[in-house]
């Protein structure tokens, strides 16, 4: 038997071992406290962060509504349908459901439910019957998720200037990306508890933070007159077998735009498919071949795509032809180069530098005065305004006339003005330049600098959107564009308004005159490049009071077969246009108008 | 405590405040046991009191085990020394062949659904070898050559614990139990201060390397986990995760903690939360104070221990109380620095409270021992 006796020092070194072990557990309490008090918030996030899965609730896009309130772009409910592979319990049953209620194929499927994710999506936009559907066979692990698609209840109409969204409901073109800061809302989200392998907690239930829905846009545009003008619009395409037409209807003081067509249109509710206009724009496919079997690749078909969604009134640029001698004549007057009754002999050309340039009317239009020559559309008088302004005078107002900036239009992609650098423009190109032709222009360009010559003075910001309000109707936003005055002066821009007048009256845009109404306006037909191609562009710009206008309307004819002037064929489509849009706004009134 | 009341009836101490200090312990384990592991007993088992029911047969055996071993003067135990030694080095060694592999690690016995891991056996066999040879070399415990000779004697075990167990955390605790027993033996503190400086000089210079290293492409994976430990949030996917885990789950207690049973982390997030990482689901749920409730308790143990042992009758007695005194609060440091993330991850569980068959069986009969040395304790003396 051991019986050796506890000696002190064994004591001594016994309570050393305990107080040296008491001094560890004191230090690793330090270190509980530092990470449980200092780092406790840090920590806890992390926690939280690990614990909690997130799930989007998405925010109900904001309407667009015309200026009557009627709803142009909408939201319609949608399904997503996705599986949670933790929590799937049947799954060849949930693959079969899928695949019929789904009508995808098996393989697509099974890949999806087999794969090991939190969350896998099948498919969106799933039509909200079929989602309900699948909803009531209850299957474990199967989410149907409500959601919301956009939708163009009048379909094609405006589709250029509207534009549409994609997948995630975002704008891709036109209004619907300019204004999406103020239409997409703000997402909110469903927050669950999860374990580790990311089943829900059950006793820990969801926290919701609720999406705030997007403002509803309200716009100028009139759906009544932008489908009047589309219908027009199409009329005039179709009986000259034009490539294309385009309408803009403006308020000259406002620069609120009631209507802008582009046909042929697109249907915004289907924009990734080609229309048959954008199939027989290939070269080749006269046969009217469908897209699946023409084999075009990815990229051809994104170029045919985004060609099919440009909006010719401000994404392309064009040689103005006749109408720009607006501005060549507001620049003449201005200047004082010519005064109305300044007279002019026409021999049907003009030399200049060594170059001889013909009037359209080749066996000239004899001595007339400025104000004839415009109504007459005279060359040789124009170049010759233009080249007594010389070239510095002449560049100086088209800086003065906001011509060589872009408009500001509340839409995407605004094309700049293609003009001669000033150091280039020798007196051929000022001769031209004088008549139109040379340089290239946006056609809501050369609209807003004609509103603004006959609007004494004053250039607008062409717009669409007006205000945003929230769901309970408040105004949340009221949008204002700028104005700059003193572009031409009142009495210049008077004397405008009485030779355009004369132009419908009497002269080169007869085809525009309505009974009863004071209308102004140009013509213009111009020779796309090259010059022998034989295409032609017909245009016309009218406005309506003459005296005091109101309205500014431009109609432009792309490649039209037969007949290409513009007096013969784009000023009656300006004049049908008046003709019912002017009682409809309250400018004309037949009653009285037909006595008169 | 109890010394008063039981002056009447016996003339020597049973130290109550010993027993209700680790029957307190067992129970709140018990409790937090429950808590932290019926999610993932439920998900797997089926029976969200899986671990619980397994853990109270050990207990109860346990206890059983330790009021027996109670009533046994220690000094029976006395010739089994080599017995012990022996058993243990077979055990160990019949791993080899026999071992049941759990968790990448081949370190249990399965008897008749009962998992019995070696190393819990031998930690108890060296207390008593080591006492029993102190003892038997008397003075000759006090010279440097003694001095190896004891630190030697334990090492083949410590060293089967570590390469047939692979389980290094033991073998440390084997190392440091017959160290301080060696300490308190001894009446000088040069060499012992020397080897602890250096020893810790040591792993420092170690833990410098590692982290210097420029790559840890097929390095070996305890030097991964000093790493991770260092940086435990570049390993999340690898040997970081549960160290991260954990301090997670200390972390989000906070002061007060979330309240019994409201932890997240052991949902899975800390595989098998209720072995080694228990004390972070405790710090989880209840909190800073709750945290202090456990550490306070085993300085209470650790402290009776001490008591005892300081008035055992003869230096076998005492060694062997020092024994389990440096076997309670080695393991209690070292669970308690890994899941704070203060030292790096090895596996090492919190006595009584962690899920255990084995380790709490032999944590209770160690506890009989003590309380049998504690009934030696003439009063009259005390």
């Amino acid at each position: 038997m051991l019986v050796d006796y506890n000696k002190t020092f064994h004591r001594k070194k016994i309570t050393v071992t305990f107080f040296v072990c008491v001094a560890i557990l004191v230090f690793l309490f330090g270190r509980l406290v530092y990470l449980m008090v200092a780092k406790a918030d840090y920590y806890e996030k992390k926690a939280t962060e690990l614990h909690e899965r997130e799930r989007s609730i998405k925010a109900a896009r904001g309407k667009i509504l015309d200026c009557n309130g009627t709803v142009l772009a909408d939201n319609r409910t949608v399904c997503t349908v996705s599986v949670i592979h933790n929590q799937i319990e049947d799954k060849e049953k949930v693959i079969e459901v899928l695949c019929t209620e789904l009508g995808l194929s098996e393989d697509y499927i099974r890949k999806r439910v087999e794969k090991y994710s939190s969350i896998e999506r099948i498919k969106s936009n799933v039509d909200k019957t079929i989602g309900d559907r699948i909803r009531n066979y209850d299957l474990a692990g199967v989410k149907v998720d409500e959601d919301y698609k956009r939708y163009y209840p009048y379909g094609e109409l405006g589709s250029k200037v509207l534009g549409f969204t994609g997948g995630d409901n975002q704008g891709i073109i036109g209004l619907e990306v300019m204004y999406e800061d103020y239409l997409k809302g703000q997402e909110g989200t469903i927050l669950t508890v999860t374990d580790a392998k990311g089943i829900e907690v059950a006793d820990h239930g969801e926290s919701r933070i609720d999406p705030i829905p997007g403002g509803d846009l309200h716009i100028s545009m009139d759906l009544n007159i932008q489908s009047y003008a589309t219908q027009l619009a199409y009329q005039a395409m179709e009986n000259k077998e034009a490539d294309s037409v385009s309408i803009i209807v403006m308020k000259v003081k406002t620069g609120e735009i009631l209507a802008m067509v582009n046909v042929p249109e697109f249907d915004p509710n289907n924009p990734f498919e080609l229309t048959d206009y954008a199939l027989t724009s290939i070269s080749g496919n006269d046969a009217g071949l469908s897209a699946e079997e023409l084999n075009l690749t990815d990229k051809e078909k994104q170029d045919l795509l985004n060609n099919m969604w440009r909006n010719a009134c401000i994404n392309d640029t064009y040689e103005p032809g006749s109408t720009f001698k607006i501005i060549t004549a507001a620049a003449g007057l201005e200047s004082g180069v010519v005064t109305p009754s300044s007279t002019f002999s026409c021999p049907g050309f003009i030399v200049v530098e060594d170059r001889k340039i013909r009037c359209h009317k080749t066996t000239g239009h004899g001595s007339e005065d400025f104000v004839h020559a415009t109504m007459n559309s005279c060359n040789p008088v124009f170049i010759t305004v233009g080249l007594r302004m010389g070239r510095d005078v002449f560049y100086s107002y088209f800086e003065q006339f906001g011509l060589l900036k872009k408009t500001g239009i509340d839409l995407p992609g605004e094309a700049a003005t293609i003009m001669h650098k000033k150091d280039n423009i020798g007196a051929v190109e000022l001769a031209t330049v004088s008549f139109g032709q040379s340089f290239q222009i946006t056609p809501i360009e050369l609209l807003v600098t004609a509103a603004s010559i006959i609007n004494d003075g004053k250039r607008i910001t062409p717009h669409f959107g007006v205000k945003v309000t929230d769901t309970q109707g408040n105004v949340t936003k009221e949008f204002d564009y700028p104005v700059q005055t003193g572009i031409v002066s009142e009495e210049t821009s008077a004397v405008m308004r009485e030779i355009l007048e004369k132009v419908v009256s009497e002269g080169g845009g007869a085809k525009a005159y309505i009974e009863g109404v004071r209308i102004g306006g140009k013509t213009a037909t111009s020779q796309t490049l090259p010059r022998n191609s034989g295409k032609y562009i017909a245009s016309f710009i009218g406005f309506a009071p003459a005296n005091d206008p109101e309205i500014i309307a431009m109609a432009i004819i792309k490649h039209p077969q037969g007949m290409y002037y513009g007096g013969q064929i784009a000023a009656p489509v300006v004049r049908q246009l008046f003709e019912n849009i002017l009682p409809y706004l309250g400018i004309m009134d037949y009653n009285i108008n037909s006595v008169s | 405590m109890g010394k008063n009341k039981k002056k009447g009836q016996s003339e020597y101490f049973f130290d109550y405040s010993l027993l209700f200090i680790v029957l307190f312990l067992l129970v709140f384990g018990l409790v937090m046991l429950y808590s932290t592991s019926s999610y993932e007993a439920a998900q797997k088992y089926g029976s969200s009191t899986f671990y619980l029911v397994k853990q109270i047969k050990a207990t109860v055996l346990g206890l059983v085990g330790m009021f027996i071993i109670a009533h046994i003067p220690y000094h029976f135990w006395e010739k089994f020394y080599g017995l012990g030694y022996i058993v243990s080095a077979v055990l160990l060694l019949l791993i080899i062949p026999f071992g049941y592999k759990s968790g990448g690690a081949k370190r249990w016995f399965r008897i008749g659904g009962l998992s019995i891991q070696p190393a819990e056996i031998a930690k108890i066999c060296m207390i008593l070898f080591c006492a029993v040879m102190i003892c038997k070399m008397g003075k000759k415990v006090r010279d440097f050559k003694g001095f190896l000779l004891l630190m030697a004697m334990p090492l083949p075990i410590v060293l089967m614990v570590w390469k047939i167990t692979s389980n290094l955390s033991s073998a440390i605790i084997i190392m440091g139990i017959v160290f301080i027993m060696v300490f308190v033996a001894s009446p000088d503190y040069k060499k012992f201060v020397v080897i602890t400086v250096g020893g810790l000089a040591g792993v420092a210079a170690i833990v410098v390397a590692i982290a210097g290293m420029a790559s840890n492409e097929g390095m070996h994976y305890r030097f991964k986990r000093v790493l991770a430990w260092l940086h435990p949030e570049d390993y999340v996917s690898d040997t970081g995760y549960q160290t991260l885990q954990a301090l997670y789950a200390i972390g989000s207690g906070g002061v007060w903690g979330k309240g019994l049973g409201q932890s997240m982390q052991k949902l899975g997030f800390i595989p098998e939360a209720q072995n080694d990482m228990i004390f972070s689901i405790i710090c989880e749920e209840l909190g800073l104070f709750g945290a202090i409730a456990i550490i306070a308790l085993f300085v209470m143990l650790i402290w009776r221990l001490m008591v005892i042992a300081n008035n055992a009758p003869d230096l076998f007695g005492a060694l062997l109380v020092v024994g389990v005194m440096a076997h309670m609060a080695l393991q209690v440091i070292l669970n308690i620095a890994v899941v704070t993330a203060t030292i790096p991850n090895t596996g090492i569980s919190l006595p009584f409270i962690s899920y255990g068959g084995t380790a709490v069986l032999f944590q209770l009969a160690e506890i009989g021992l003590v309380l049998n040395v504690a009934r030696k304790i003439p009063l009259k003396e005390a």
